[in-house]
This record gives C-alpha cells, sequence and structure tokens, in this order.
C-alpha cells in the first residue's frame, strides 16, 4: 500500500510539472513496474498496453459517440438547442444560465462524452452569455457542470466501459441514468437561481426575448429524434449499444445534411475534433492501463478490501467509504482512468455487501444501482479542483478564462451534485425504476 | 493572458488565425485526412453489418476484427495530431505562481519527458511487429496480418514524439 | 518464493475457485511453504496477451486459449478443438495432455514456458433460439456466434452463418435478436447468462466443438526454482491437474444443467445431421493433418484420441 501512495505523490508531482498526465502514469506505471518486477518484463507489459488498448472492440464506441456530437455541434443543432432552452428561461435573471444547463442536457442526450458536451456546448453558450454581460465564472461553471451530464443520461462512453468492466447489462445501464439525469439538471437549475439570488452581478436580467424560430424546433425536434431512433434501436433489439454508437453517428450525418446546417468546414472540423480527441482519451486509458498494472501489481487493490473486511462495517458504511475515496481519487485522476483503475477493485466489494432493502435484493440491481453512484461521483470530479476535465476542456475553448475562474463558478454546481448523490444513494429506486 | 471578448463570436478559438499554423502544413493535413477517411469507415463497417442482417439477413462476418483494426488504425493516425496540437491532458494549474523563464523551462522538459516516452513506445512496437510477423500473427476470421499494424503504431509514436519536440512553447 | 499468477476470468469463474485456487494452495503445501501463488484480481493485460505474458515475464504464471491469436504457433494444439471428442471433460483433458502433450510435441509450441497443463471443458453444443435443428437443412441462414475458424468452416458448410464476437458480448447480441444461437459449452449458458435467450440445444456425441487450454509458467522463473520444488508442482501439475480441472468443468456444467432444468430444450442431433457433421469435420481434420508437415501426424493422433475416450462416428 505505501509503494502505491508514493508511486501517487510522484505522479501528481509529475504531473503539476506539466507533463502530461497520460505519459505521467505511463512512466510511473511502468517504472514501478520495473522495480518491482526487472525491466525487461515491464517492457512488454508497456508494449503490450500500447498496442492492444487500439484493438478494443468495445472502445470504438469513444470516437463514435464523440463524433455524433460533433456532427451535431458542427450542424447548428446544438445552437439551436440552446436557443430553443433559452425561450423557457429567457426572462428570468440568469436565464441564459440555465438555458445552458437545459441544452447541455438535451446534448448530453444524443453525446457520449462529457468532454464533448463540454467543448460543444461552451462554443455555443459562451459567446451569448459574454454578449449579455453574464460572469465568466457563472457561465463557464454552468457549462462545466451541464456538461457532466453527457456520461450519465444515455449514451454514455463511460457506462460502456462500466458494463464492459463489470459484465453487466449495458441497455439497462442507459435506462437507469436517464432519472438521475433528469435529476442533476434540475438541481444544476435551481444552482443557478440559487447562486444569482446570492450575487446578482453574475448575471443581469436579459429583457430582450427573441422570437421562436422554425430552426430552433427543428433542432429540438432532431436531438430528440435522435435519442429516440437510439433507444429504440437498442431496446427493440436492432443493434447492441456498441453499434449504438457507430448507427448514431451515421443518423447524426444524415441529419446533419438534411437540416442543411452542414458546412464543409463545419464537417472537417466535426472530424478533426473527434480524432484529435480520440487520441487524447486512448493515450490517457493506455496511460491509466500502465499504470494500473503497476498498482494490482504492488497490491493496492488486495490491501484495500481486505483492509475493508477486516474492519466489519456495515454495508452502508462501506459504501460511503468507497464513495469517499472515489471523491479523494477524484480530485487528482482524471475521470476514465479514474473508472478503469477502481471499478475492478470496489465492484466485487459491493456485489457481496447485503443492504437489507427489497429494491436491492437482485444482485443485477446492486450493480446497476453502484453503476450509477460511480457515475454521479466521476461526474463529480470532472468539476473538482485540481484535476477537472471539464474544466481543463473549457480553458482549452476558452483561452482566455482563467482555471481559477472557472473552479469559482463551478462550486454551486458542486453543492448541488453532492446534495444529488446523497439523494441517489438514500433513494436507490431513482436509479432502478427505469433499468427494472 | 489576454482577454479577447471583442473577438468575433462565431469564430471558435482554435480557428482564430495565426494561433494554429501547424494545422496548414501538408503532413497534418494527410493524416486528418486518413483519420476522417478511418472514421468513415468505422461507421461504415456497422451500418452494413446492421443494415445487412436486417434488410437482407445478410450480417458481416468480419465487423467484429474490422472495427478493432479501423480503430486502432484511427488511435494511431490521429495520435501525432493531438501531440501537435498541444491537446495531451496537461495541468497548468500552479504554473502561474512561477516566472515566465521556469514556466517555458517546465513545458520544455514536459515536452522532451513526453517525446521520450512516445519513442520507448516506437521501440516497444517494433519489438511486437517483429514478433508477429514471425509468427504469422492475423486476424481470425479474415486474416488480416498485425504486424503492419504495429510498425504502423511505432511509425505514429515517432511522428507523435517529433511533433511533442516541434511544438512552440505556449506557456 | 512468490510466484505472480495473472488471471483474467472473472473471480468466481468454476475453474478459477475449482482448479486454479486450490492448485495454488496446494503448490503451497507441497513445498513447505517454500513457494508461493498470488493469483492477481486483475489481469495484467488481455486474455490474448496471456501467453506472451508468462513467455516475457510480465506474470509467472498464466493460462488461455490456444485459438485466442491466429497464428503459426499452436497449429498442433488444434487436436483439441474438433468434433466429436469427448463428452467427459476429465477424460478429454488427461487425452489432451497426454497426446498433445506427448506425441504432438506441445512444449514444443510453448517455447519460452515450462507446461503445468494443457486442457479442454466439457463437450461443446450448438445453441439457438430460433428452431430445432432435426436435419442439416434446418442450419441454413441461422447466425451463429463460433468460437473459433474450424467450427466457423464446419457451420459455414452446412449453410449457417458464423460470426466472431467476444464473449461477454455474445449476451448483447443474443438478447437482442442480433444472432439466433451461438456455440457453447453447458455452463457458458449460465455464466453468460444466457438461458432465457436460448431455446434449443443440440449435442453430437463428443462434442460439436471445444476449446483447448494452456496453463503455463515463465521458463527461467521454472528453472530458478529447486529440483525438489520443480519436482513437487510437476506432481500436482500436468495429469493430475487435467483431472482437477476437467473435475471443475464437469461440476460447472452438471450445476448449469441443474439450474436450467427444461427451460431449454436439450436433444441429442439426429443421425442425419450427425453424418453431415461428420463428413465435414473430417474433410476438416484432414486439412489440418496435411497442414502439420512431416514428423507429426495428426489423424492418428485423433484417431488416438477417440480409442482413450471411446468416441466413435460414423
Ligand atoms: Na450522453
Ligand atoms: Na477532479
Amino acid at each position: 500500500m505505501t509503494i502505491s501512495l508514493i508511486a501517487l505523490a510522484i505522479l501528481l508531482v509529475m504531473v503539476f510539472a506539466r507533463i502530461p498526465i497520460a505519459f505521467a502514469m505511463a512512466i510511473v506505471g511502468g517504472v514501478g513496474f520495473a522495480l518491482l518486477r526487472g525491466w525487461s518484463p515491464a517492457g512488454a507489459m508497456v508494449g503490450n498496453a500500447v498496442f492492444e488498448t487500439g484493438l478494443n472492440y468495445s472502445l470504438s464506441v469513444v470516437p463514435l459517440f464523440i463524433f455524433m456530437g460533433n456532427v451535431l455541434a458542427g450542424s447548428g443543432i446544438a445552437q439551436g438547442l440552446f436557443s430553443a432552452a433559452d425561450r423557457v428561461f429567457g426572462r428570468m435573471r440568469g436565464g441564459l444560465a440555465m438555458a445552458t444547463v437545459l441544452s447541455c442536457g438535451g446534448f448530453s442526450a444524443v453525446c457520449g462524452s462529457s468532454l464533448a458536451t463540454a467543448a460543444t456546448m461552451s462554443k455555443v453558450t459562451m459567446p451569448s452569455m459574454r454578449r449579455f454581460g453574464y460572469s465568466d465564472s457563472l457561465a463557464t461553471g454552468a457549462i462545466a457542470a451541464g456538461g457532466t451530464l453527457g456520461i450519465l443520461i444515455p449514451p454514455s462512453v463511460v457506462l460502456i466501459i462500466f458494463g464492459l468492466l463489470t459484465e453487466a447489462d449495458i441497455g439497462k445501464l442507459f435506462l437507469a441514468g436517464i432519472i438521475p439525469g433528469i435529476v442533476g439538471i434540475i438541481g444544476y437549475l435551481l444552482a443557478v437561481m440559487v447562486a444569482v439570488r446570492m450575487n446578482p452581478a453574475l448575471a443581469p436580467q436579459v429583457s430582450e426575448v427573441r422570437p421562436m424560430n422554425t430552426r430552433d424546433a427543428v433542432s429540438v425536434a432532431a436531438v430528440l429524434g435522435l435519442f429516440v431512433f437510439i433507444m429504440a434501436g437498442i431496446y427493440g433489439g436492432f443493434f447492441t449499444p456498441i453499434e449504438a454508437a457507430g448507427m448514431g453517428a451515421a443518423a447524426a450525418l444524415l441529419i446533419a445534411f438534411a437540416t442543411g446546417g452542414m458546412t464543409r468546414a463545419a464537417l472537417w472540423t466535426a472530424f478533426l475534433d473527434s480524432a484529435t480527441a480520440s487520441a487524447m482519451i486512448f493515450a490517457i486509458i493506455i496511460g491509466a492501463e500502465i499504470f494500473s498494472n503497476f498498482v494490482s501489481f504492488a497490491g493496492l487493490p488486495d490491501a484495500l478490501s481486505s483492509q475493508v473486511e477486516d474492519m466489519g462495517l456495515s454495508p452502508w458504511v462501506v459504501l460511503l467509504l468507497i464513495v469517499v475515496i472515489y471523491m479523494v481519487l477524484g480530485c487528482f485522476l482524471e475521470s476514465l482512468s479514474m473508472i478503469l483503475l477502481t471499478v475492478p477493485v470496489f465492484y466485487p466489494l459491493v456485489s457481496d455487501l447485503d443492504f437489507g432493502l427489497a429494491v436491492l435484493q437482485d444482485p443485477d440491481a446492486v450493480l446497476i444501482w453502484f453503476a450509477i453512484i460511480v457515475v454521479v461521483v466521476t461526474e463529480i470530479s470532472l468539476i473538482t479542483p485540481p484535476i477537472g476535465m471539464n474544466v481543463f476542456v473549457l480553458r482549452s475553448v476558452l483561452p482566455d478564462v482563467s482555471l481559477g475562474t472557472i473552479f469559482r463558478g463551478v462550486y454551486v454546481f458542486w453543492v448541488a451534485d453532492l446534495i444529488r448523490l446523497a439523494l441517489i444513494i438514500a433513494v436507490p429506486i431513482l436509479s432502478l425504476y427505469l433499468a427494472t | 493572458m489576454t482577454r479577447t471578448g471583442d473577438r468575433p463570436e462565431d469564430l471558435a478559438p482554435d480557428m482564430i488565425p495565426g494561433r494554429t499554423p501547424h494545422r496548414h502544413a501538408v503532413w497534418y493535413r494527410v493524416l486528418a485526412g486518413a483519420a476522417a477517411l478511418l472514421i468513415v469507415l468505422l461507421v461504415a463497417v456497422t451500418c452494413v453489418d446492421v443494415v445487412g442482417r436486417y434488410l437482407f439477413n445478410r450480417p458481416f462476418g468480419g465487423a467484429y476484427e474490422l472495427t478493432q483494426i479501423l480503430l486502432a488504425a484511427l488511435v494511431f493516425a490521429a495520435l501525432p495530431l493531438t501531440s501537435a496540437d498541444g491537446g495531451h491532458v496537461e495541468v497548468d494549474l500552479a504554473l502561474h505562481l512561477l516566472p515566465v523563464g521556469a514556466q517555458r523551462a517546465l513545458g520544455r522538459m514536459a515536452a522532451f519527458v513526453s517525446a521520450a516516452v512516445l519513442a520507448y513506445f516506437a521501440y516497444r512496437l517494433v519489438l511486437i511487429g517483429i514478433d508477429q510477423f514471425h509468427e504469422g500473427t492475423r486476424s481470425a476470421s479474415l486474416d488480416i496480418p498485425m504486424a503492419p499494424l504495429a510498425f504502423l503504431a511505432a511509425a505514429s509514436c515517432v511522428a507523435s514524439a517529433i511533433a511533442m519536440i516541434l511544438r512552440p512553447e505556449t506557456a | 518464493q512468490e510466484l505472480i499468477m495473472s488471471s483474467w476470468l472473472p473471480p468466481k469463474h468454476p475453474i478459477v475457485v475449482n482448479a486454479f485456487e486450490p492448485w495454488a494452495e496446494e503448490v503451497e503445501a507441497a513445498t513447505d511453504g517454500r513457494v508461493t501463488v498470488r493469483i492477481m484480481g486483475k489481469p495484467l493485460g488481455s486474455p490474448p496477451a496471456h501467453f506472451d505474458m508468462a513467455r516475457d515475464g510480465i506474470a509467472d504464471i498464466t493460462y488461455g486459449l490456444h485459438s485466442f491469436t491466429e497464428d503459426d504457433r499452436f497449429s498442433r494444439a488444434a487436436l483439441g478443438q474438433f468434433s466429436f471428442l469427448g463428452d467427459d471433460a476429465i477424460e478429454n483433458s488427461k487425452a489432451y495432455w497426454s497426446i498433445y502433450g506427448g506425441d504432438l510435441d506441445a512444449a514444443e509450441e510453448h517455447a519460452g514456458t515450462h507446461l503445468l497443463g494443457l486442457f479442454m471443458h466439457g463437450p461443446g453444443l450448438l445453441h439457438n433460439n430460433v428452431r430445432k435443428i432435426e436435419t442439416p437443412a434446418d442450419m441454413q441462414g441461422l447466425k451463429i456466434r463460433v468460437p473459433g475458424g474450424y467450427v466457423a468452416d464446419l457451420l459455414s458448410a452446412l449453410g449457417a452463418t458464423p460470426l466472431f464476437m467476444s464473449s461477454p458480448e455474445v449476451y448483447e447480441k443474443l438478447s437482442r435478436g442480433v444472432i439466433d444461437g451461438v456455440a457453447f459449452t453447458y455452463e457458458a449458458m449460465t455464466a453468460f447468462n444466457l438461458v432465457d435467450h436460448i431455446k434449443y440445444s443440440m449435442a453430437v456425441p463428443g462434442g460439436i466443438y471445444n476449446t483447448t487450454w494452456f496453463f503455463v509458467i515463465n521458463e527461467d522463473r521454472w528453472n530458478s526454482l529447486s529440483e525438489e520444488d520443480r519436482a513437487a508442482i510437476d506432481a500436482i501439475s500436468g495429469e493430475a491437474f487435467a483431472e482437477r480441472v476437467g473435475q471443475a468443468w464437469n461440476d460447472a456444467d452438471d450445476t448449469a444443467k441443474e439450474e436450467i432444468g427444461d427451460k431449454v430444450d436439450f436433444y441429442q442431433a439426429s443421425p442425419e445431421v450427425v453424418s453431415a457433421l461428420h463428413s465435414e469435420a473430417t474433410r476438416l481434420e484432414q486439412a489440418w493433418s496435411d497442414s502439420l508437415g512431416d514428423g507429426y501426424d495428426g489423424t492418428a493422433a485423433l484417431a488416438k484420441f477417440r480409442d482413450v475416450t471411446g468416441v466413435s462416428v460414423e
């Protein structure tokens, strides 16, 4: 356990020295493995991780779900979604921030990645909020938080990866994310209201209400149509959740061309952004694989679970403990590497617990509920400093806003997330109602 | 850090003229084109498989494998692009506490460390490729040899390493 | 000395619980605690990488399927992957250990490692949810997930459409009607949660297919153990391990059959179907045997195998 903690500390130092997270994990994992096991085996292990990650069939959802979102972004549909949402909240103080949250939620229904959701919606919503004099912190906070919904509301790359790690039914996991996702949207809307009530300077009252136009209606219809297409395809038995990524991307292309909003330049950008985002994510998965091989070799998972077992705690305390560990790790780890590192450790632990609730009698139900809890803590980690991926994405899209500003704007949403997490833990039926 | 709030609002930041000259380089456009083609092929493979099996009861038996190989090819085609863009996730949270000179030095060091890691990846991929070439490793249903993929991956890592080093300092 | 074993099956898989874990404990007992085996909770690489992982020393001990990778390495291992080989996993595994391990020089195909075991599971069946296959023509158009090239050739010759995918994908595809059936064991029906999505399971004498497994330790690591310890470990490995793991597979199949009960229509293939399969199988066996080159007689090895397990099909 000590050696793992030392490694984690070194990893953090390297990360703060600006070494990309993917490569820092590869170095610490590779060198650590070599010290325990020898240089030649460590080299072979690193080589395997690099070569085989790209060949993982299930991970094909990463580029394709991102591409689907980018196509819709390029076609102006994300913009229409935002305008339509703006119609709902236009006259309220902070209305644009609330429209941002709502349109992020809508976009999440057709995008599998939180990063892509945040990146897309920032390009769409940030200019409006700036034009009307919203503070950068509230504006970016709403986008960063709203973007996290991308992995909870189906489709979701993270839920697919969770399903693969635990052999859970991905179709059920997708259904399970819907209600908690809606709860998340409501929570964020309330967070905006609270924030502007506490500090009205964050958002001016906007009196201008633009007229509804066909484009907005078409955009909303397109997003709804695509969501229904994906869900009906999966639950109607036409394709698997993994194939849904390819089918969804094809449908998105059709919609984009049919609605006529897609320029050649925008299509090119959609391809390029999807490719580079995928390579970025795969580099992280490779680094996480190398690092997690080292950590598991060093015995951290075994030590952790045997420690928990030895303490003889009640199932609820164990679960809370796990959530706390996730929150702490979530500060420092990137979201996907966190899932890859922790789920194999904690899932066996949780699946053995008896929570004494009728809805949790079925082991599958526990698994689904746990999946949603994990996704929600992961969402929280996406906006928790120092390493909050969504915040980084915003930072790269909006280079003139400082990280500090974004994190300042995020904290109200962070509080809303904590409340939602408590709710989802205390009321398992929120996650299970649609899935069972 | 400059405020650019008054720039044209419909201009995405990654399109700001002068910020991304490398995106116009020939090698970048070629690789980006290849990546775009691979995405199209990934989508097409799924569509051919799904549509084929419902409309014509003719599923595409090689879909699984082809998806795997196209995915790996896409990742390695895109890796040099991400590296040249400075697109890898890095933390610059505490950096502003340091003087500009130190920030730059740290950035250079990080680039060289990253390049070294990528070069090592390339070396291991070459070893894997040689191994697979001798063992005749191929995919199960389509008999696609795997060694070329490993060599392509190695070349991609080398290109990415070079891109990391040549990337202008933006701190 | 602690030996590291990388295990990619789920930790509660019957052969992990009933074969590998007891074997690991017995290693410790047999060597008076001088050698221990630590089974990792999470594998150190993807399943197909597991042979190379032992050879390269990433882990000391690994197991896996010979058919994981398609290459020229384990050509002779295919001995145990044909049809009509045997209905009892213990007999299968013992015959495989002795014939592939002896006549076909398995050690040479596993260079860089020391063999701890070679084994097979119980008979493979053909499950589907469309119709009972009573004549060869009933196979026409069925989309069947197959575990490897041999079964693919066999079924496509009879008009079915073979498809490849990983085992966990089978549930997604079968439950959504993307595929009609799957060539799997009894045990896999419950392990992968398929029972509700299968209606008919056709058995042929000795199984329609089987899979072959290796269980190996890194050669250098093996040689670093004392002669006494190596002898002690060898004594509980090889044939003894074939017996142990075969028992684990048999028990898993029995448990599965009990759990499934009459939710699935289990039936024996008609003579007509068996004979159609057999003539195709014979052709494929011959092609395999010819490909082995001089020095190895695949046909004779298969005959010997069936002689030991007592399966004979006309
Ligand atoms: Na989503
Ligand atoms: Na974080």
